[in-house]
């Protein structure tokens, strides 16, 4: 198929050097049209990504145009190729097809599972359709590496579980809230990852945030930013009653929020279920907090806990993940196959000709010795029992591929044929 | 005996749910449960068509009789369940409540196919109606109790912060309470429908609507109690764990009374 697939991710080189490449790797506009201003490129797409950089490609000698792809690498990052060869991997054909699979199924990524990666693979796709550098092979590889990424995504759990501790948060406040819609926040510190875990909310539907900081401009300026309220810090406790969920993350020395402050705050609000975030070290909540009825205290160390069970849980989820894959690759080998029958019926005839020549060479003595029309005739004899011959295979491998539900085994005929 | 086929049919693909079901749990996939829920749907559906040979080819709804009754108790908490489920993300509390289903599928198809010769005074539409308002009522109290229970267990999993997998699989509190409150609140309007039926029915055939029956005391009972957890919710505004605390202990206490009247006490309620 002279599919090739060349790159350079986390996990074979250092950062410094991906950034590098990645710099250069950016502009579609300058990076297509020198890959396709090759000889042996017949269609490419590069994706640059802060944790890859790759090149697939459909060449047309696999040693030459493998050999200027992974030069082409080192250029653009400007490094010497014999030094970063060995960081550069190469994969051919089903193997490259594989590669593309796992990575748009997220399951090459970093963080296995994360999302980004399928919207960065469209772009790359999308841009080099623009440039029109994409033939029948990438747009149906690229399409098929879309579908793959879908069933993983629809058939595992491998995006189910967060594993970041602000996304743990928000998981755990839907298993208590159901629907964090309407749902207020109280924010007791204004500090990089309440922010975070507050953006996490916001966009699950959480309606009212309150900011109360030591530093009241800083509550503000949040405030401003999330359309919440800044709130006094001495007094948060009064907004208790208000709110459904607390981020707590204040350099205070001691407990600020007590059993007593979160059980009178209750009684106001009529039994409704409360979660409490301590992110703070050291800890700004009571523990004891945690054993009030429908309280439900969480601290750093918890939250990490459910971060680190959940990397597992993918990990898992990642082997069911894998058999989709080798699912998806017996299909597109399948349609890949199909292709191959135009290929073989040019092979099958290029061969019956060349019989034909060699034959007719091996008896010019004799047919020398014939009129011009007799010869004529003869030769028109042999093409005719060759063209019926070969009529019904080739009409019928034709059909076949063309009524998709099954590929003729082309291997066979080959084989058969000697092709 | 094609519509005992068509019970056993049911009964056949409430057991397959219940141990897709099951999978899930052990598994530890919601997944899983999706089949689950589809196959109980299908159940249901067999179900219900069995429910319609049985009226056509014998002229009585399924309120004759012990047996018939319970089939009709699993009816109403899978018809229930399943359409709780269009409203809350509770997929999970399936494996709770198809087993159960099953489980009370299996006894009632002990008498499968014998007719029923309940006496004259307990054939007519009032009566009827008692039976099948009452048992919906209580059908839905154990449906409000299973996902009682799944709350005490989510409850207790995110308050020790133990098994995260098992927290990711079962509901969310939120909606476990919905179900465990919508199920008080329309069992306890259908039981209450069905008591006064009956009552009127009593009327008619005893004279009185009211005779110190044995059952109608503990109906009555259990009637108060179910009420006062109602008002408790509905005016103090309980929720959460205690709410599912009380229903799963009204519950239970429906189920004691039941089973001890019926094996101490003879009376017109007893069908056995």
């Amino acid at each position: 198929m002279q599919l090739l697939l060349v790159g350079m991710n986390y996990k074979t080189a250092p950062l410094q050097l991906r950034e590098r490449l990645q710099n250069s790797c950016t502009d579609q506009d300058i990076i297509i049209p020198e890959l396709m201003s090759h000889p042996e490129i017949r269609e490419a797409i590069c994706l640059a990504t802060c944790n890859r950089v790759e090149i697939i490609a459909r060449v047309g000698d696999a040693q030459k145009g493998g050999e200027f792809l992974k030069s082409f690498m080192a250029r653009q990052g400007n490094f010497d190729l014999s030094e970063v060869e060995k960081l550069i991997y190469m994969h051919r054909d089903f193997e490259a097809v594989r590669h593309l699979f796992r990575v748009s199924a997220s399951l090459d990524s970093m963080v296995m599972g994360e999302p980004q990666i399928l919207g960065q693979i469209k772009d790359a796709y999308r841009a080099a359709v623009d440039r029109h550098a994409t033939g029948v092979l990438l747009n149906r590889l690229t399409h098929h590496a879309f579908q793959v990424a879908k069933r993983v995504r629809s058939e595992t759990e491998i995006a189910g579980n967060a594993v970041s501790i602000s996304y743990a948060a928000v998981e755990l406040a839907k298993k208590i809230f159901g629907n964090l819609k309407g749902k207020a926040v109280l924010l007791i510190g204004a500090g990089e990852m309440s922010e975070l875990a507050a953006r996490h909310l916001i966009r699950q539907g959480v309606e009212r945030i309150y900011i109360a900081n030591r530093t009241m401009a800083r509550a503000e300026q949040m405030a401003e930013e999330f359309h919440g309220a800044a709130v006094p810090f001495d007094d948060f406790f009064t907004f208790l009653p208000e709110v459904d969920i607390v981020i707590a993350s204040t350099g205070a020395p001691g407990y600020i929020l007590t059993p007593q402050m979160v059980s009178s705050a209750l009684k106001k609000h009529r039994q409704h279920l409360l979660f409490l975030i301590d992110i703070a070290v050291p800890r700004d909540i009571d523990p004891d907090v945690g054993e009030l009825d429908n309280v439900y205290l969480y601290n750093i160390d918890h939250l990490q806990d459910v971060v680190d069970t959940n990397r597992a849980l993918r990990q898992g989820e990642s082997l069911k993940a894998e058999e989709i894959i080798d699912a998806e690759m017996a299909d597109f080998e399948k349609w890949f196959n199909s292709l191959a029958v135009v290929p073989t019926i040019v092979k099958l005839r290029e061969k019956t000709d060349s019989i034909v020549q060699g034959e007719m060479e091996r008896f010019s003595s004799w047919l020398g010795g014939l009129s011009e029309e007799d010869r004529a005739h003869v030769e028109w004899l042999v093409a005719s029992i060759v063209n019926k011959i070969l009529h019904d295979p080739i009409t019928g491998l034709k059909e076949e591929s063309s009524e998709g539900d099954e590929i003729p085994d082309m291997a066979a005929i080959r084989r058969l044929f000697k092709l | 005996m094609t519509v005992a086929c068509i019970f056993k049919a049911a009964l056949a693909v409430y057991l397959v749910s219940a141990i897709v079901y099951g999978g899930s749990l052990l598994e530890r996939r919601v997944l899983t449960a999706r089949f689950g829920a589809a196959l109980m749907l299908v159940a249901l559906i067999i179900h219900t068509v069995y429910f319609i040979f049985h009226w056509i080819s014998e002229g009585t709804l399924p309120a004759a009789g012990i047996y018939d009754t319970l089939s009709f108790f699993a009816w109403v908490m899978a018809a229930s369940y399943l359409a709780l489920q269009l409203r809350t993300k509770t997929r999970v509390l399936g494996a709770f409540v198809a087993p159960v289903i099953s489980v009370l599928m299996v006894v009632a198809s002990i008498d499968l196919g014998g007719s029923v010769a309940g006496s004259t005074t307990l054939k007519g539409a009032l009566v009827t109606l008692h039976v099948m308002f009452s048992v919906s009522g209580e059908a839905l109290f154990a449906v409000a109790s299973l996902a009682g229970v799944m709350y005490l267990i989510q409850d207790r999993l995110l308050r020790k912060k133990r098994d995260k997998s098992l927290i990711h699989l079962l509901p969310s509190l939120h909606d476990l309470d919905r179900i465990n409150h919508l199920c008080l609140l329309w069992g306890f309007s259908l039981l209450t429908l069905g008591i006064i039926a009956g009552s009127f029915w009593a009327r008619i055939v005893w004279g009185s609507h009211w005779q110190w029956d044995p059952k109608q005391v503990w109906t009555l009972v259990a009637w108060v109690f179910y009420a006062l957890l109602l008002h408790q919710r509905l005016a103090i505004g309980w929720q959460g764990r205690k709410a599912a605390r009380w229903s799963l202990m009204a519950f239970s206490a429906l189920l004691l009374l039941l089973i001890l009247e019926s094996l101490l006490f003879s009376s017109a309620h007893n069908f056995m």
